[in-house]
């Protein structure tokens, strides 16, 4: 069954921004297999997430796929985080690590593409 | 608007403990998308996201009568350096009325490409401006149009009022190679200038 666009406020219940502010564009996202959720607990939208997200993607990666804006995603994601639903890996700042050793890997990796 | 949608997503190893994230801005048309293109692993992917035009507090993804949103194409792409590191290429307009975006995508970020088209330096004043203002460690790379003109590196750094510690790099964005060595120069750089900080 198709269906007409939904303004995005309906899909995130009115919010705009995530119950955590720690999700970013390059946040990457997974589901928790068998995790226990209510029936019906579900938006269309949060079980497409889940869907998609059975192996590691970037929370940018997901708003893509779905056709969705990131700042829904980040909201969606929040929620099913809350619930347990999904586990979230966050970026590496450059500030946490010695900022060299960080740009050294990243160096590392690159040169090694070749 | 086209937008970039393949079935099945491309997933990263299980074994990714964290990602890092470079920028690739510039004015519209100067090639930031081929650029994502031919360094990523992945198809590009693009999402649209809306905003506020004026920009300043944006609080409403939904936008509201009387406000004039826009909706601004971001394209990123990605590379897995290592089993437990991938890097996001995120292609985004620079420019002052977008930046709300700018603030979410500058955060954290390693540092910025500015892309420059040597044939109408005066649209990059903007970009360049908000990286300035923002201290984004970033770089110039002039995009080499075939018809592009060659101006030597000084005339360029005085046309763009660079700071002497902003490097000036050349690429064909369409050649991977190229592109490639772009990136490999620009995070060298960024290495240095971290070790001279740190003395």
């Amino acid at each position: 069954m198709s269906r007409g666009p939904v303004r995005p406020y309906v899909i995130t219940g009115g919010r705009s921004r995530p119950s955590r502010n720690v999700l970013e564009f390059e946040s990457l996202v997974r589901s928790v297999p068998g995790a226990q959720l209510e029936p019906g607990a579900l938006n269309r939208e949060q079980q497409a997430l889940l869907t998609i997200c059975r192996e590691l993607l970037s929370i940018a990666e997901v708003a893509a796929h779905l056709g969705l804006p990131i700042s829904v995603v980040k909201v969606l994601v929040g929620d099913l985080w809350d619930l347990g639903a999904v586990q979230v890996v966050p970026p590496v700042r450059p500030a946490e690590r010695a900022p060299t050793a960080l740009l050294e890997e990243v160096l590392v990796g690159l040169r090694a593409l070749r | 608007m086209a937008s970039v949608r393949s079935a099945e997503p491309a997933y990263l190893p299980s074994t990714v403990q964290g990602t890092v994230k470079i920028l690739v801005t510039g004015p519209f048309g100067v090639g930031k998308t081929t650029l994502v293109g031919s360094l990523s692993e992945i198809v590009p992917l693009r999402t649209e996201e809306t905003m506020t035009a004026a920009g300043a507090g944006v609080d409403d993804v939904a936008g509201r009568p009387g406000k004039t949103t826009t909706t601004v194409a971001l394209d990123f792409g990605r590379i897995t350096l290592n089993p437990q590191l991938a890097l996001y290429l995120f292609g985004t307009p620079g420019q002052q009325r977008f930046k709300p975006l700018w603030e979410d995508l500058s955060r954290g970020a390693l540092g910025a490409i500015a892309l420059v088209d040597s044939r109408r330096i005066e649209e990059s004043f903007d970009v360049l401006g908000q990286l300035e203002e923002h201290r984004i460690p970033f770089a110039v790379a002039v995009n080499l149009f075939p018809d592009s003109p060659r101006y030597p590196e000084q005339e360029l750094r005085a046309a763009l009022d660079l700071l002497p510690d902003v490097p000036v790099m050349q690429c064909d964005v369409r050649d991977r190679r190229d592109a490639h060595r772009l990136l490999i120069d620009f995070v060298d750089h960024l290495r240095t200038a971290a070790l001279e900080y740190q003395r």
